[in-house]
């Protein structure tokens, strides 16, 4: 093993003319390891460590093995600009966000500026890969996942009378807007609509109103932390309606808060539990085996973003950035989270999963397959 | 019925916002402190709450614990962080405060986790009780009791015991009260005991209300509680608690009716500027 490992570096050394060497390819991350997004944060860590143990397992990058620059970011916008340009400093070819839409925002365009590829795991603002032709996403933008989840009500749940529960960030609103967007193809009558904040926790004056309105679905959107209480207050104060959420709520997280309160939530997401794809079973089973909990959404797109920039660097080595730009945009990567292409604006197009808790596990529920309605926007 | 729902929430929120702020009005009023780090005795007692509701099953040892506990921390603080710069204007008192708070909140992430804690066994979660179409849960309803109860213990002890008498003394005039032989140090350390007590009960309900204990749950509380205190009468105590309901009721309203402009905590502070605007003393200051 010895003796393989440091031929392999010897033949990296012949190949690279220029400055080989035998050190590890290092791919920036940012990441919140504290602040109000910590939670999210360790989920995104687990995520892309693991991807870089399964990579570094499988050779690494022609030979060469890869490791992550980790910084915090505490999902604060303000804390992105010094890291990203610590990052360039660093020398990293390629990063990664795995944090909250405020940093990556204001990430993306420094790395565009010094035209180093960057890839946002899971934020989900329009504007981030407008920043330019060096920034990618590897999740569902907002109003993508809010137009599936009118389908799945309209199509599979088959009911009508909506009432909405928006989180007022941006990623409540980009779903918001997707799902009203779409609502009428699918013959939903949205009855009501409520907003509501980051750190709310009690939901009394909503559930009141719910109880008042009576509709068959509540579309509501929101993270662990807030969907957690907000359906079980729901089911608490006699809310019978199908709950349909999205993936905010894909985590054990949700189910642990919410408990028997979570049976029958159906949620949009881009992670299929039960799937027998050995990608997603390397994922799924890997992730359970090194850190003893279920897979969650956020990991399962840090995991692919990790995957992407690994498969390009491999293809087009890991020094030239313009190169792994090109390489990411063309390339088609068969990951955690499904086959990732991505379009000339760098958003993927790939069906919806839906999921349903049973027996306090997400199980396969329907897989939303139109690639019309799901298309990202491509300027 | 909508309405007088409404209401009820509104009430239910504000009694946990009224066992908060009755213990920074306690301090404000006798060192004129701002004391933010309140917000991490309640988090304390949340967590200390859960912690043993979830290792012993039993819910009614959880506020026992939890009070010893956030009682012998909260007096700590006042010990270890304010009494040795009281001499230093106030924002020196704040900015240790908000320091403590910070410190306390990573604390709590290290120790148990980003993802928070939920309890096991939430009984009193599920358990409904109908009051002619308006539901409540027990949590809801005892959040009320506790309030109700903890509060009127304070006024009597404040009003008709020996100890409650040299407070209010120590309060008005210290050098004075010292004079006629009050243990001015004795009376500090029962204010933060007090407070940091109703501020342990409190984080138990409110954990118990969310069905969640996570390490950033004191923050909300910590500046709404200012905002309370400021609109009670800075050291007010009736005020204070009148502040608390109000702005409670206004939430619950506020949450429904103007959530497309404004989120929760945005109308508490929407309210407390334009109460300022009018009443510049707060609503029910003195003078």
């Amino acid at each position: 093993m010895m003796f393989r490992s440091s031929t392999i570096a010897a033949l990296a050394l012949l190949a690279s003319a220029a400055t080989a060497s035998a050190q590890d390819v290092r791919i920036g991350f940012h990441v919140p390891q504290t602040g109000f997004a910590a939670a999210d944060g360790k989920s995104a860590m687990h995520g892309a460590e693991l991807a870089v143990e399964q990579i570094n397992a499988q050779g690494g990058i022609n030979g060469r093995k890869i490791a992550l620059v980790v910084y915090d970011d505490q999902g604060r916008a303000d804390q992105a600009q010094p890291i990203a340009n610590r990052l360039l400093g660093e020398g990293v070819k390629v990063v990664i966000s795995g944090s909250y839409s405020g940093p990556t925002r204001a990430a993306a365009g420094i790395f565009q500026n010094a035209k180093i590829p960057y890839i946002s795991a899971y934020a989900i603002h329009p504007d981030i890969t407008r920043a330019g032709d060096y920034v990618f996403r590897t999740s569902f933008m907002g109003e993508v996942q809010g137009r599936a989840g009118a389908k799945l009500v309209g199509d599979f749940i088959k009911k009508k009378r909506v009432t909405m529960i928006n989180l007022n960030n941006d990623f409540g609103q980009a779903l918001g807007a997707g799902f009203k967007e779409a609502a009428p193809k699918f013959g939903l009558d949205i009855i009501s609509e409520y907003n509501y904040g980051m750190s709310d926790r009690q939901f009394g004056s909503i559930v009141a109103s719910v109880k008042r309105d009576n509709p068959e679905v509540i579309y509501a959107s929101g993270y662990f932390f807030t969907a957690g209480p907000l359906v079980s207050q729901l089911r608490a104060g006699g809310v019978t309606a199908t709950i349909v959420g999205q993936e905010g709520y894909d985590t054990p997280n949700f189910v642990e808060i919410a408990k028997a309160a979570a049976e029958g939530v159906i949620i949009t997401t881009s992670l299929d539990r039960d799937s027998k794809d050995v990608e997603m079973r390397a994922f799924i089973d890997g992730y359970e085996k090194k850190y003893g909990i279920a897979a969650d959404m956020v990991a399962a797109t840090t995991h692919t973003a990790v995957r992407i920039a690994a498969d390009a660097m491999r293809r087009a080595g890991p020094d030239d950035t313009v190169k792994i730009r090109d390489a990411i945009a063309s390339g088609k990567v068969h990951a955690a989270t499904g086959t990732i292409v991505f379009n000339e604006l760098g958003e993927i197009a790939k069906n919806v999963q839906a999921q349903i808790i049973k027996g306090g596990k997400f199980h396969h529920y329907a897989v939303i397959e139109d690639p019309v309605l799901l298309a990202p926007p491509n300027k | 019925m909508f309405q007088l729902e409404l209401i009820v929430v509104g009430i239910v929120w504000g009694c946990t916002y009224a066992m908060m702020a009755l213990g920074l009005t306690l301090v404000y009023g006798l060192l004129r402190i701002l004391h933010i780090a309140h917000a991490t005795v309640f988090t304390l007692g949340a967590y200390i709450g859960i912690l043993v509701a979830n290792l012993t099953g039993n819910l009614w040892l959880a506020f026992p614990v939890a009070m010893l506990v956030a009682g012998i921390v909260g007096p700590l603080i006042y010990r270890l962080v304010y009494e040795p710069i009281l001499k230093e204007p106030p924002y020196v008192a704040l900015i240790a405060s908000i320091g403590v708070l910070i410190a306390m909140e990573d604390g709590f992430r290290i120790l148990f986790g980003p993802y928070g804690l939920s309890f096991a066994n939430n009984p009193w979660f599920t358990s409904v009780y109908d009051f002619g179409g308006i539901t409540l849960n027990v949590v809801q309803i005892w959040i009320v009791l506790a309030a109700v109860i903890l509060i009127s213990a304070f006024a009597v002890f404040s009003s008709a015991t020996r100890s409650g008498v040299a407070w209010r003394a120590t309060v008005s005039d210290p050098p004075i009260a010292s004079s006629f032989g009050i243990d001015v140090i004795r009376v500090r350390y029962t204010s933060f005991f007090i407070a940091s007590c109703l501020a342990a009960v409190a984080g138990v309900l409110v954990g118990l209300l969310n069905n969640l204990v996570e390490p950033g749950m004191g923050n909300i509380v910590s500046y709404k509680g200012l905002a309370i205190i400021v609109l009670g009468g800075l050291g007010n105590v009736v005020g204070t608690l009148i502040a608390s309901i109000v702005l409670g009721v206004i939430e619950s309203f506020g949450t429904v009716y103007l959530d497309k402009i404004l989120d929760r905590d945005a109308i508490a502070f929407l309210f407390l500027i334009v109460v300022l605007l009018v009443r510049p003393q707060g609503l029910f200051a003195a003078k």
